[in-house]
This record gives C-alpha cells, structure tokens and sequence, in this order.
C-alpha cells in the first residue's frame, strides 16, 4: 500500500510539474476580475512541442501589441488581458479552444501560427459563436468553410504558392537566361494542412503558366532522415526547387541534399522557414547565399510600403532588449494591432459587435508594417473572413542578409536578383 | 543500380543510428520489464550535454563522449532510483504513467531551460561526404554506423563475459532464481538503467554533428525506437541492432519507391505483420531475455 501512495504521489507531482511547465499562463487569468474592466482575450498559440518556436515568435509580436495598448490606457478605456493556452496539436488545440470558451469566458480567441491548429480551434469558436481572430495561420481552408465569425489578417497558402510560380516565370527565368518553360520545377512539401495547400496552389498556378514541374512529393516534417525525398528530387534534375517546409526539415533537407550532391539553380522557399534567424545561423552564410524566400513580410521592406515597421523594430528593442526575433513577430503584432482598432470600434464585448466592426473596417494597403491593409471578404463572398488586402514578399539571403526583391513597392531601387545557388552548384 | 546502391546505402547507414537509439530501450525493458517511454527524451539530454559542453568548453562532440555516457549513466542511475524503484512491482498502466510522465517532465523542463529554439553543432566533418564510385558516404553517419556496430559488440562482451553481465543477463531470465542465487536484483536493475542510459548517451553524441536538438526532439525517435524493440524481439540487444538496420532500409526505400509520406505507413504495417505472425520479434524467443 506504501508504495502506491509513493507513486500515487509521485503522479501528482509529475502532472503538477507539467501544468506549470506547459500552463504557465493561469495565473495571468487568474489575477483578473469582472469582464466589465478589463478586455479578456484568449490566446491559443503552439507554445510546447514542435512547432513551439514560431508559435513563441508570434505570440512574443501579439505581446508586444498587449503592452503598448495598455501603455496607451487600453481599449476604450479598458486594459487588455491575456488567458494563455497552449495548443501543441490540433487535439489540444479544441481542448484548450473550449476552455477557454466555456471555462475562462473569452469572446475573442487570437491565434496561432499554425494552419492544423487553426483549423481545428476555428471550429469550436465558430460553434460557440466566438470569435476566432487567425494571425498567421495560413491554410486557404480554413476561410473556404464560410465561417461567420472567423477572421484571418494574414495572407492565404494560395498566395504563397502562386507568388512562387509567378516569380520564377517573370524573375527566375530570365535572371537564369532561360525560357522559364524550359526550367525543370521540383516542388517538395511538409504534409500537413500547410505544405498541401500551398503546393496545390502553386502547382494549379504553374499549369496555368505552361511551367512544367517535374516532380511533387510530400514528406512528414517530423521525418528523421530525408535521404529517400532528396535521391527522389535529384533523379528528377530540377532547375528549380519550391519547398514549403517547417524549421526542422528544412535544415535536414537542406544538410542532406548538399551530402548526396542534388543541384538546382534556385531555391524557393515558401512559407518563411528560409527565412528565419535558424536557417540563418544553421550554416555558414556562404551555403544560405541566394535561397529565395516567400513571406508573409520582411525587415527590409521600405517605410513607404511596410508603415510603422522602422518605429515597431525601435520599440521593440527598446522594451525587450532584443529586436523582434523574426518577421513572425511583425506579422503577430500587425494582427494584434488590427483587432484593438475592431474591438475599439466594437464599443463592447459582444461577437456580434465585434464581428460588425470587423467587417466594417476599411484600413488602405501598405498601412500595417507587414505592409498589408485591412478589409475583410464578407459572409456571402468566396474566402469568408480573408483579409483581402494581405499579400507576401519575396526575399532573397545576400551575405547573410535578406533582401526584399518583390513586389516593386517594397524593394529598394538598387536590390537586384542574384542567380545560380552557389551551394547547390554541384 | 547506382542509385539502387545509394538508398541501400543510405537505409543502412540511418539505420545504424536507429539500433542504437533502440538498444538502451531494448536493455532496459530485458532486464527490468519496464516500458521506457521517456527513452526518446534521455537522447535529448544527451544530446544537449554534447551541444553544452561544446559551446561551453569548445569540445568535439566525439571527445565529449568520454564526458557523456558517464554522466548518461549516473542520470539513468538516479533515475531508476527515484522514479523507477518505487513501481518496479506495480502494474503496468502505473509504470507507463511514470514513464510517460517522466518524459513530459523532461520535455518540457528543456522547453523551460532551453527554449524551443533548434541547435547545431558545426564541425568541419559535419557535412562532409566520402563519394566512392559515386556513391555518397556521410562521415558522421558512417561514424554511427561503427560505433552501432562497436556497441553492439561490446555491450555482447559484457553480458556474457563479465560477472556483472552474466548477472545481468540472469536477473533478465529468470528474476526469483537469480534472487535464489545471490544476485543483488536491486542493484541490477540499477545498473541496467544506467547502462541502457548511456547507450542512448553514445547515440546522443553520434547524432550531434549531423542532426539538431531541440526539446521535442524524444518523439521524433521514440515511435521509431519502440517499432524497431518490438520487431527484433522486446530485451534482445541483437535484435536492436539488427531492427533498426531493417527499419533503417524499410525507410529508404519506401520512401524512394513510394512516396516519402508513406515510408511510415509501410514500416507500421510490417510492424502490425510482425505482432501477428510473430509477436516475440524476428530474434525473439518466448519470454523475456537480454
């Protein structure tokens, strides 16, 4: 009998260590009172497991936003609180989704980075009627289901992939000096919702251009080895490579592809992994030099495109001690700042007021520092809830930095595009 | 054909890494019968000892093997004493929870020290490649490859050469009649945690140079670790090294031929076939044997 007490114990202590490990966000709750003074926002983010590290990135611009309302006296008056949840999968996602529906009392739920998650946790919202506010999230999907209280800041996979196919076509090519009919396209992608619909897209959008994609082959993210894709990718011989890929499998990729000696001319990264400090200090910037890289936002966007953005990376600094950590922060923040305007305008915290306000709001393009505007596709329209004035960049690393090279407004006049891939050269 | 050569050889090489993840996991469950779930999260610690002590004493992460597998061994020591000990009698679901617990706890005591960000460590051997005949030999992973093939052999040598491993192997037969002969079952039992700890330390190190680690980095390798267990025969450290090469190839292959994302279905389905037509493992025998 001893020994099971011990264990009986010992079980307690193990799920307590765990709720303060991963939890950590109750006691924000808990400090609060009545809904009447202060705006009680859900925040449903990976903050544990795999995709913890972007999820963190995000909330770390979503924070920042908290902090400077709240510096500012607040929503109408009103300081802004935080319940925190941790959504390691979609499982967790619609558990923690209704907590913080039924539980915790939350009208606003903002998340979360990624588009499995999203898509799960939409769902709960929508059926409790609460709002679901997606900052980064960006399966096409999860605006195709003509949700009514579902809104997404951020751009769509489509997007993404369609950028991808255009580039190459209208800058790739010619910067190669080859008729980009000519050029052999491998498209390799994660197989979660994101890697899907992005490679949909810019597969449907190559075909369209009369690009002719050589191969297509899905992998699991969390795969150990990747040496079966890269022999796959490098039989076909591809000019060009579009990868939609996570932090991890992008670095494994990315080692192992050098190691069985696969060649391309270009690398297209799509969805911001080739963007990140990781990838970055993963390697030598002599093996990261010209990879490519479709994004939500950059750092180096111009003032006049990307409003704000000089100002947010000072402030930042300024609070933190460190700059923002990557563009997911700005994409975080510029969510975050957008749904203070709504719920500003929304005068209280009733769904039907805030999704009002939301759907009134008319914000022109180039007024956010990821470089968006706001205006929201309404309940009857295709994509219910899309932003419709979200678009992506392209950059490029040069010497360890990333240059943005598209759109024309973004770029600085003197960036240019620079092509062959040294560390792919073969 | 070349290329035929090259996945083989590429299978192969990945699954020398596989077997030595799974053999620690494979010792421990021999000898003590328990499930360790928290096996993938002690590679984590193994591996974030490697990437400490070479961004804080600019150690070679195959030097810090002298340093690694020790202290593998004392954490998997203290472990079996303060969490394992206590339920070694009690019912499986108990145990699982323990275990399952523990690698919570560890995950996410990482995420807390560590944070979720992903390290490496580069070394000038870290990407380098042999090309024999057009055929790519990664350097660390051929390391791993012989250092599977050196553990195998020497963890042999120790169980049936030594009087500890003889004891060992004893207690992994028959508990009460290794009892009746004067064995120490407690002390065994530590011993072969700390043991099957410090296997999974060589792997940690092995795998320092050529993958990165990052806190949930254990479930990447458990669900593989317990596939490859099972397969060879649950507590058969042979059966280990000679699983994780199959399961190495399986991966390869399917992956080559199929499609990537399936290469997981295909080694699950012969899994599920292995636990059908014999449960016991291909070199397993009936009942439990290290």
């Amino acid at each position: 009998m001893k020994k099971i007490r011990v264990v009986a114990l010992f079980v307690a202590l193990i799920l307590v260590l765990t709720v303060f490990a991963t939890g950590c966000g109750s006691d924000d709750a808990s400090s609060g009172g009545s809904d009447e003074e202060t705006i009680k926002i859900g925040i449903l983010f990976p903050f544990s497991g795999s995709l913890a590290k972007l999820g963190e990135e995000t909330y770390a611009g979503v924070e920042y936003a908290q902090w400077e309302i709240n510096e500012a006296g607040g929503i109408n008056g009103k300081q802004v609180e935080f319940v925190i949840a941790d959504a390691v999968d979609a499982t967790a996602a619609v558990a923690e989704a209704e907590r913080l529906i039924t539980v915790e009392g939350c009208k606003v739920i903002v998340g979360s980075y990624s588009s499995s998650i999203s898509q799960a946790a939409s769902e709960v919202a929508e059926r409790n009627g609460v709002i679901y506010w997606e900052t980064g999230g960006v399966a096409k999907s999860i605006t195709e289901r003509g949700f009514q209280y579902l809104f997404r800041v951020c751009p769509t996979s489509a997007e993404y992939g369609t950028i991808a196919a255009d580039y190459t076509n209208d800058e790739i090519g010619p910067a190669l000096g080859v008729d980009p009919k000519d050029l052999k396209i491998a498209i390799i992608y994660e197989d979660g919702a994101y890697g899907v619909a992005v490679s949909e897209a810019a597969e449907a959008r190559a075909e369209e251009l009369g690009l002719n994609v050589v191969v297509s082959e899905a992998y699991s993210a969390t795969a150990t080895d990747l040496s079966s894709l890269v022999m796959k990718v490098k039989a076909a011989e591809p000019d060009v490579i579009w990868a939609t890929q996570y932090a991890t499998d992008l670095l494994l990729f990315w080692k192992q592809a050098k190691e069985l000696g696969l060649t391309c001319k270009a690398y297209v990264g799509t969805g911001g992994a080739t963007g990140t400090a990781e990838f970055r200090d993963a390697f030598p910037a002599e093996d990261t030099q010209y990879v490519l890289n479709v994004a939500f936002a950059s750092d180096g966007s111009n003032e006049a495109y990307a409003n704000g953005l000089t100002e947010f990376y000072a402030a930042y600094e300024e609070k933190n001690g460190t700059p923002p950590p990557s563009v997911y922060t700005i994409v975080g923040y510029s969510g975050a700042k957008v749904l203070w305007q709504v719920l500003e305008d929304a005068g209280e915290m009733d769904p039907e007021k805030i999704r009002e306000a939301a759907l009134a709001i008319d914000i022109p393009e180039g007024s956010l520092p990821t470089g968006w505007g706001v205006k929201f596709a309404g309940p009857d329209e295709e994509n219910a809830g899309q932003n419709l004035r979200a678009h992506n960049i392209v950059d490029q690393l040069q010497d360890g930095e990333l240059v943005v090279l598209y759109p024309e407004a973004a770029k600085d006049p003197d960036s240019k595009l620079y092509l062959p891939l040294p560390y792919l050269a073969g | 054909m070349q290329l035929i050569i090259q996945i083989a050889i590429s299978g192969l090489l990945m699954g020398g890494i596989y077997s030595m993840v799974s053999m620690g996991l494979s010792l421990i469950y021999g000898v003590t019968g328990i499930v360790n779930f928290a096996h993938g999260e002690f590679l984590m610690v193994a591996m974030f000892l490697t990437w400490g002590l070479n961004s804080l004493l600019g150690l070679d992460p195959y030097i810090s093997v002298i340093l690694v597998v020790p202290l593998m061994f004392l954490i998997g020591m203290l472990v079996e004493k303060t969490v394992i000990e206590p339920i070694i009698k009690a019912p499986h679901s108990m145990q699982i929870m323990a275990t399952a617990g523990l690698s919570t706890v560890l995950a996410n005591g990482a995420l807390m020290l560590m944070s979720a960000n992903y390290r490496s460590v580069i070394t000038g051997y870290s990407s380098k490649t042999l090309n024999m005949a057009g055929i790519m030999f990664n350097v660390p992973k051929l390391v791993g490859f012989f250092a599977a093939v050196a553990l195998t052999v020497l963890l042999a040598l120790f169980l049936k050469r030594t009087y500890t491993g003889r004891a060992i192997t004893a207690t992994a037969q028959d508990m009460k009649a290794a009892q009746l002969m004067g064995i120490n079952i407690k002390r065994i039992y530590l011993i072969a945690f700390g043991l099957g700890t410090a296997c999974v330390g060589v792997a940690g190190v092995v795998l320092m140079p050529m993958y990165y680690v990052f806190p949930s980095l254990g479930t990447y390798f458990c669900t593989t670790a317990f596939v490859i267990v099972v397969l060879g025969g649950m507590g058969n450290i042979y059966g280990a090294f000679v699983g994780g090469l199959v399961i190495g190839m399986v991966e390869a292959f399917s992956g080559y031929l199929l499609a990537p994302v399936y290469k997981e279905v295909v080694y699950f389905v012969i899994f599920i076939i292995i636990l059908i037509v014999k449960p016991s493992g291909i070199l397993g025998r009936s009942g439990r044997a290290a």
